[in-house]
């Protein structure tokens, strides 16, 4: 085969390979297994030795990275393609991306890449573009086609998530964002090697434009080592089996990856739809920084539908969302696509043939115009995980009802939250210009299981693999030092079981004259997260509380106690310092801090499942004991009456008065309980007057129009005109409204 | 295995399994003999002594006259691990930075799945925080901070100190642990803190402990340091009872020196080495050991170890041979900083109790065993809970008259009973033996999943790799766990109960001096500077040779037997990962030299990492500077014959025995292993008895007695599950 013909069969077969799917509904017209039925052992071994080599490959990235995002808390992935750029086969970490790398390489492929600027053996490319394929600027990944004698057998590629991205902002998930001009440095699938080497200019690129190129350089090289090392495992298997069989087995694991996830849909759910919601508040009005482009606070309204059909194809309908914005919350399809496919992964897909199969059972509606599918490549994605994250949770509640309808109580899982992140940059404590994203993000609490507590402090959604990292590796890499790093009492939601909770550190500027600290992807004033059967929302809108100008230095010379955290009780920050105290709702853009200022960081919590009221006493004590959660919340959420004391360690239950006390509560519950007609009646009046909070008005607004569906569905079940409508927006409000 | 009465027996070396403690006794012409006795957990000595007993038999020897002649004698258990996974250690009391009390609970995360499998790490709602070894009421925290820099950025209040030093006496915990942040940089806060506890404790007249990380651990990574200090404190205060109190058997049968073990990365060291902790995996490890050595001879030098004894099942790999270290090993899922060779462990054993719940009618293994005391129920020495090891008695696997060679006999019928009414019954099902035979299955299915995770976990793949099957009841499940992986070759011993043994004692005497440094090596350095840089790296290698050297001879090594290997924990500046650099050179003259030992990291890095990963941009960094001390010792040597006809000779026809395999009684030959020559072959159903171990050979599969003596395991059809 010729360069020519590889270069016009390669699009050609893609398009090719994309009618065989929709003729036939199976992958690339694979309507028969007939590797795996010749002999089903060989076929399972050799996907074996295929996800070997790109869970090795992972960990010889590790090895070389410098970020402590990869070293230290595995942001990473790496995995196999077809030539047509479906995933084969996938390593652990951020799975996220094993299906926009897909995106990526089909980009390429329809962006006639043959021609120019040609895919040859020993090219390498790069992307961080969400429109060609990434979820966000520092998700950056890299692809390395494979040749065998002059053919073109497939893609190894690999993503590690950077922690500075050279925006307007320091770190990688650029808040402040509101364009993408201000993300940080583009690689819009960009050939950076040849011959095996990164090219000398791309580098000099990384160099002068990234406040911490070797996080980004050396990953860059990680990345590139690993796709080789993959590479060289995929000639090998090559040289084994031949190349013929090769190229028929590799597909046919995608079509049963296909048939598995179907399968398991079948196995673990009941068909039918499904429907979530849950929301997103955004507040930036008054922050400096923020360009006056569109209304400052925003109030997302994030409705999915799940139909999941008698196949098992589960299709997911974000119909009824709103409009993208200038922020940088917006996600492209693609970052959609690695939200459901990490959500998956974990559920239902986390044995067997993990590829790109399990995308192609399922299908994404993402109506064009909304955040989740925006009509302008101008706008922003750096935070997409704050809209992402609180959806996908949705989505796994969704999922847990099925799983609950089936009898699959074990499998019930409230699922993820957000995870507020904390970026730096300024100058160092080496005396040098620095940036990174702290990534001790990656250990939120997780939601609650219908058999158990969440777990505190060790799971977010993107990557199960959570991981804090120690506290010494990133002082290295930050002028703070912790004064605290300690669970957050009562930060999961409450339940019969409790979403596990989140953890807050409290840092002490240290050495340097000049840092900024910028927060992003928290919710503000409503939840993004929710229990289940009857569990409580985890509480978000986390405040940072921040000391400037303490008096820190001095109190510790007269061994005056310090702060640890922000207190349960009381404010720990205003009891033991003075300086100038405030408390900022995230995202925290402010001024820079210098040496002995104090700031404040916490994460979320998941939902709790189940009546808080059902929950055992002895569970509630000893949440209580090991601190991870207040008296007066086992009191008041979980009506458990006590007797002594925690401090002289004689705590114990009172059971009957727990048993009274349980049965008042549940008492009062239905004294105030009305009748939903009831409610109805007097939710309908608001709707009809308009009485909400404005950000909640123009929420409706801007989703009834946008969507005609969602309109005629909010009408339909208000019971109102065929022609009502909010009011539009005062001069002043946002124009999307 | 020739006993070659007349050579001197050099080298003793016991290992104590959590049910068998075997003794491997070497002379000077590497011949070996092998004893054999159950573990006595309470009284290890007495185990070691029984078992070292039967060995001196073998050779028709006392055992004084054995304790008198030996050089060296190693002894390696699981003691201190078991008191760990089981959660019996000491009470435990902890002083930290006040703020990062909760990191005991917290453990990073990372410690909720750590050791889980790809599957179970994608799943995430199977992931669960390990039980921690300090309690959180226990954990106290003082106000105080060290910076990266080893700056005092809050000093140590003191009063503080005190109060948590009270507080925790009061609530009689048995070692206070102290562990601050960066006090491998800086280590004043902790002594300080030490300092005070001590005299707290002088003052109050109690006998408790006092334990520093900057002392157990000095190492980067604060989980890690915690974990390791913890450890030592929870689990090695009685291990190190025992080592002594074995010692002191020793010497009172004629031993001359101080009793041996073996540390967590492959050298021997004196019973006294003050961080117990790092020779807490040191049984399992003596598998991995064992078999570089057979690699040599077998000519593969890909291998995977699996051991099966009473209660663990421990799993490690060379690949093209090198042994895989692991910096940063999880250890009863707590990270740690300790160079260990990486062994795998799940709770599987033969003697593993089996239960069914009555309520919900599920069937468990496990995690609970019948050790050596009582033992499983056909022991018949009081236990009558059923283990793995009565469903092998009751389906004819073992020889209910040749248990231990005899010493044991086997009650099959009371093994029967107890099954029959504690899960038979329970489950409501008729056949007995139907329910056996799926216990067994269990075990190996188990045994099995956990061998192909850590094959994918460490992406390679069976069919370039020999298993190596050992450990007392290894040879007994072998034939079921290793079904369907695709191995190259498999491979088990006639002395797989003491593989372990065996293998601890091809280690050298090894200790290895580390120094936590951060030296920068710029891209374009000043002369000033060179001669600095150089100085420096002399000073710290003398430091440590000094140091090494001087303990050596204190463990009574004569000086010019020691051989050093300097080496450095090198890394481009910025990264996180270290590439171990043994030094060509033994002293670093001029900036020449200098240049070649950043010539060797680049060629190493660029071998592991692959070249495109150099950043030639950068400046490299010394991160950590050691020095390995070693004097060889004598090590086994496995006997070479002629292969012979594939027939077995007729005395190693033992007769037949009705065996239950795939739901029905089995006419099956039965075979002596001592008696199996090399070329010999016998097909299965069959089973090959051994004083110390049984081999199980499936019908339709075969073992060949390859020229070195070794069983070679061979599946009829290779994958059918």
């Amino acid at each position: 085969m010729t360069k020519t013909d590889t270069m016009v069969n390669l699009r050609k077969r893609l398009e090719e390979s994309e009618s065989l799917l929709a003729m036939t509904g199976c992958y690339d017209g694979i309507t028969n297994l007939e590797c795996r039925e010749q002999d089903p052992l060989k076929f399972e071994t050799i996907h074996m030795k295929l996800r070997a080599s790109c869970v090795s490959a992972r960990e010889i990235a590790r090895r070389i990275s410098a970020s402590p995002g990869v070293r230290e808390v595995g942001e990473m992935v790496a995995a196999l393609y077809t030539p047509e750029g479906d995933a084969i086969a996938i390593s652990n970490g951020i799975m996220v991306h094993v299906h926009t790398m897909s995106r990526f390489i089909k980009w390429m492929i329809k962006n006639d890449y043959q021609d120019d600027p040609g895919i040859n053996p020993g090219d390498i490319f790069a992307n961080n573009d969400a429109f060609i394929g990434t979820v966000q600027v520092p998700d950056v990944m890299d692809v390395v086609p494979i040749y065998h004698e002059g053919t073109l057998v497939g893609w190894a590629g690999a993503v590690c998530h950077e922690l500075e991205a050279g925006g307007i902002t320091p770190g990688g998930d650029v808040a402040l964002a509101q364009e993408r001009f201000g993300e940080g440095l583009f690689v819009c699938a960009e050939k950076i090697g040849l011959n095996d080497k990164i090219r000398r200019d791309y580098i000099i690129r990384c160099e002068r434009n990234l406040r911490m190129p070797i996080y980004w350089i050396l990953d860059e090289q990680a990345k590139v080592a690993a796709c080789f090392n993959m590479r060289d495992r995929v000639l090998e298997l090559i040289d084994e089996i031949g190349i013929d069989f090769y190229q028929k087995i590799s597909k046919e694991f995608i079509e049963e990856g296909r048939r598995t996830q179907l399968a398991r849909v079948r196995q673990l759910t009941i068909p039918g739809k499904y429907r979530a919601n849950t929301f997103y508040g955004h507040v930036t009005k008054g922050k400096p920084g923020f360009q006056p482009l569109g209304d400052p606070d925003w109030l997302y309204s994030i409705p999915l539908q799940m139909d999941i059909q008698l196949d098992g194809k589960i299709v997911l309908d974000f119909e009824g969302a709103q409009p993208w914005g200038y922020h940088s919350m917006n996600c492209t399809p693609a970052g959609m696509d690695g939200g459901m496919f990490v959500t998956l992964t974990q559920h239902m897909n986390f044995e067997g043939l993990v590829n790109d199969g399990a995308w192609l059972a399922t299908q994404l509606k993402l109506p064009e115009g909304t955040w989740t599918n925006p009509d302008s490549e101008f706008c922003a994605t750096a935070t997409s995980w704050a809209l992402l994250l609180p959806a996908y949770g949705a989505f796994q509640r969704m999922l847990s009802r099925g799983f609950l309808a089936r009898g699959f109580l074990e499998e019930v899982f409230v699922g993820q939250v957000n995870s507020p992140m904390i970026e730096m940059g300024g100058i160092s404590q080496y005396g040098k210009p620095f940036g990174i994203a702290h990534f001790e993000c990656a250990a939120a609490g997780s939601g609650a299981l219908a058999i158990k507590d969440g777990l505190d402090t060790a799971y977010v959604g993107w990557n199960p693999e959570s991981d804090m990292g120690n506290i010494e590796i990133w002082e290295l890499d930050m002028p703070m030092v912790y004064l605290g790093r300690s669970i957050l009492p009562n930060s999961g939601g409450a339940g019969k079981y409790r979403g596990g909770n989140a953890f807050m550190s409290t840092w002490v500027i240290n050495k340097s004259p000049e840092v900024r600290i910028v927060t992003s992807e928290h919710s503000s004033r409503v939840f993004d997260n929710a229990g289940m059967c009857g569990g409580y929302p985890a509480p978000t809108c986390q405040m940072h509380r921040v000391v400037r100008n303490s008096n820190i230095s001095q109190r510790a010379d007269a061994r005056k106690p310090l702060v640890h955290s922000t207190g349960l009780d009381q404010n720990e920050l205003t009891m033991n310092l003075e300086g100038d105290h405030q408390i900022i709702e995230g995202p925290h853009i402010t001024a820079p801090m210098k040496a002995g200022d104090i700031f404040t960081h916490s994460y979320n919590g998941g939902g709790g499942y189940g009546d808080p009221l059902e929950r055992d006493p002895i569970l509630v004590l000893d949440d209580i004991i090991q601190g991870q959660s207040s008296r007066v919340h086992g009191e008041n959420i979980h009506g458990v009456r006590f007797k002594g004391s925690i401090e002289d360690t004689t705590l114990e239950i009172d059971l009957p008065g727990t048993m009274a006390a349980r049965k008042q509560l549940k008492d009062e519950r239905l004294q105030k309980a009305i009748p939903v007609s009831d409610w109805f009646e007097n939710e309908r009046g608001k709707v009809i007057e308009g009485s909400f909070a404005p950000e909640v008005v123009k929420m409706y607004r801007a989703a009834m129009n946008l969507s005609d569906d969602f309109s005629d569905e909010f009408r339909t079940f208000w019971q109102l005109s065929d022609s009502f409508a909010f009011s539009e927006p005062k001069q002043g409000e946002d124009k999307h409204g | 295995m020739n006993n070659s009465p007349k050579a001197r027996p050099v080298v003793a070396g016991i290992d104590a399994g959590g049910t068998m403690t075997d003794t491997i006794l070497v002379d000077e012409t590497g011949t070996f003999t092998i004893g054999k006795a159950a573990t006595t957990p309470k009284m290890e000595s007495l185990g070691f002594l029984e078992s070292a007993i039967e060995a001196s038999d073998y050779r028709g020897i006392s055992v004084q006259e054995m304790f008198k002649n030996v050089d060296v004698v190693l002894y390696t258990g699981t003691g201190m691990l078991n008191v760990l996974l089981s959660r019996t250690g000491r009470r435990l009391g902890l002083i930290t930075n006040k703020g990062i009390e909760d990191m005991v609970l917290m453990g990073r995360g990372l410690q909720s799945w750590g050791d889980y499998s790809y599957a179970d790490r994608l799943h995430a709602v199977t992931h669960q925080h390990p039980k921690p070894l300090v309690t959180r009421r226990n954990t106290l925290g003082v106000t105080g901070r060290i910076d990266h820099m080893g700056d005092e950025i809050i000093p140590l209040y003191e009063h503080e100190v005190e109060d948590a030093v009270n507080t925790l006496l009061e609530r009689d915990v048995e070692v206070i642990c102290i562990c601050f942040l960066f006090s491998q940089v800086n280590s004043l806060h902790e002594i300080v803190a030490e300092k005070i506890a001590r005299s707290i404790i002088a003052d109050q007249q109690k006998t408790t402990e006092l334990l520093c990380s900057h002392k157990v651990r000095p190492v980067i990574r604060e989980q890690s340091r915690l974990n390791s200090l913890l450890i030592e404190a929870y689990a090695t205060g009685e291990g190190r009872k025992q080592l002594e109190s074995i010692e002191k058997v020793a010497r009172e049968n004629g031993y001359r020196y101080g009793v041996q073990t073996l540390q967590s990365f492959g050298g021997l060291t004196s019973i006294r080495h003050p961080n117990l902790h790092e020779t807490m995996i040191s049984g399992p490890i003596g598998g991995v050991l064992g078999a570089r050595y057979i690699s040599q001879i077998i000519e593969n030098d890909s291998l995977v170890v699996s051991d099966l004894g009473g209660t663990s099942f421990d799993m490690g790999i060379i690949s093209k041979g090198q042994i895989r270290i692991e910096q940063e090993p999880l250890i009863g899922r707590f990270k740690l900083n300790l160079p260990l060779i990486a062994m795998d462990t799940i709770g599987a054993g033969a003697g593993m109790h089996v239960r069914v719940d009555p309520l919900t009618k599920k069937v468990s293994l496990g995690p609970e065993s019948a050790g050596s005391e009582p033992g499983p129920v056909c022991f018949d020495n009081g236990n009558h809970i059923p283990t793995i090891c009565d469903c092998n008695a009751i389906l004819g696997r073992l020889n209910p008259d040749y248990f231990l060679g005899g010493k044991v006999k086997l009650n099959v019928d009371l093994a029967y009973e107890k099954f029959k009414q504690s899960c038979v019954d329970v489950l409501g099902v008729e056949n007995v033996y139907d329910t056996a035979e799926g216990m067994l299955k269990m075990l190996d299915a188990e045994a099995s999943v956990a061998l192909r995770r850590i094959l994918s976990a460490q992406g390679i793949h069976p069919s370039e790799y020999t298993l190596l099957s050992y450990g007392g009841s290894g040879p007994l499940h072998l034939g079921g766990y290793s079904r369907g992986i695709g191995f190259k070759d498999i491979i088990t011993f006639q002395f797989a109960a003491a593989f372990s043994a065996f293998g601890c004692t091809t280690a050298d005497f090894q200790k290895r001096f580390s120094r936590s440094v951060h030296m920068e090596i710029p891209l374009v350095f000043e002369a000033s500077e060179v001669k600095h840089t150089i100085t420096g790296i002399n000073d710290i290698w003398e430091g440590l040779k000094t140091t090494a050297l001087e303990e050596m001879i204190s463990e009574g090594h004569a000086s010019d037997q020691v051989e050093f290997q300097p080496l450095f924990l090198m890394r481009y500046t910025g990264q996180l990962e270290d590439v171990e650099v043994f030094s060509p050179l033994s002293r670093i003259e001029d900036e020449g030299d200098l240049n070649q030992m950043i010539a060797t990291f680049r060629h190493i890095y660029r071998n592991i990492n692959r070249s495109v990963s150099d950043y030639g941009q950068t400046s490299v960094s010394i991160m950590e500077m050691g020095m390995i001390a070693s004097v060889e010792k004598i090590k086994p040597r496995l006997a070479k014959a002629k292969l012979g006809p594939a027939l077995p000779p007729g005395q190693a026809f033992k007769g037949t025995r009705e065996v239950y395999f795939e739901g029905r009684w089995t006419t099956t030959e039965l075979w002596e292993m001592d008696e199996i020559q090399p070329g010999n072959i016998i097909k299965g159903p069959a089973i090959i008895e051994h004083p110390a171990t049984t081999l199980v050979i499936h019908p339709r599969d075969s073992v060949f007695m390859d020229e070195w003596s070794m069983l070679h395991y061979r599946h009829s059809q290779e994958g059918i599950e």
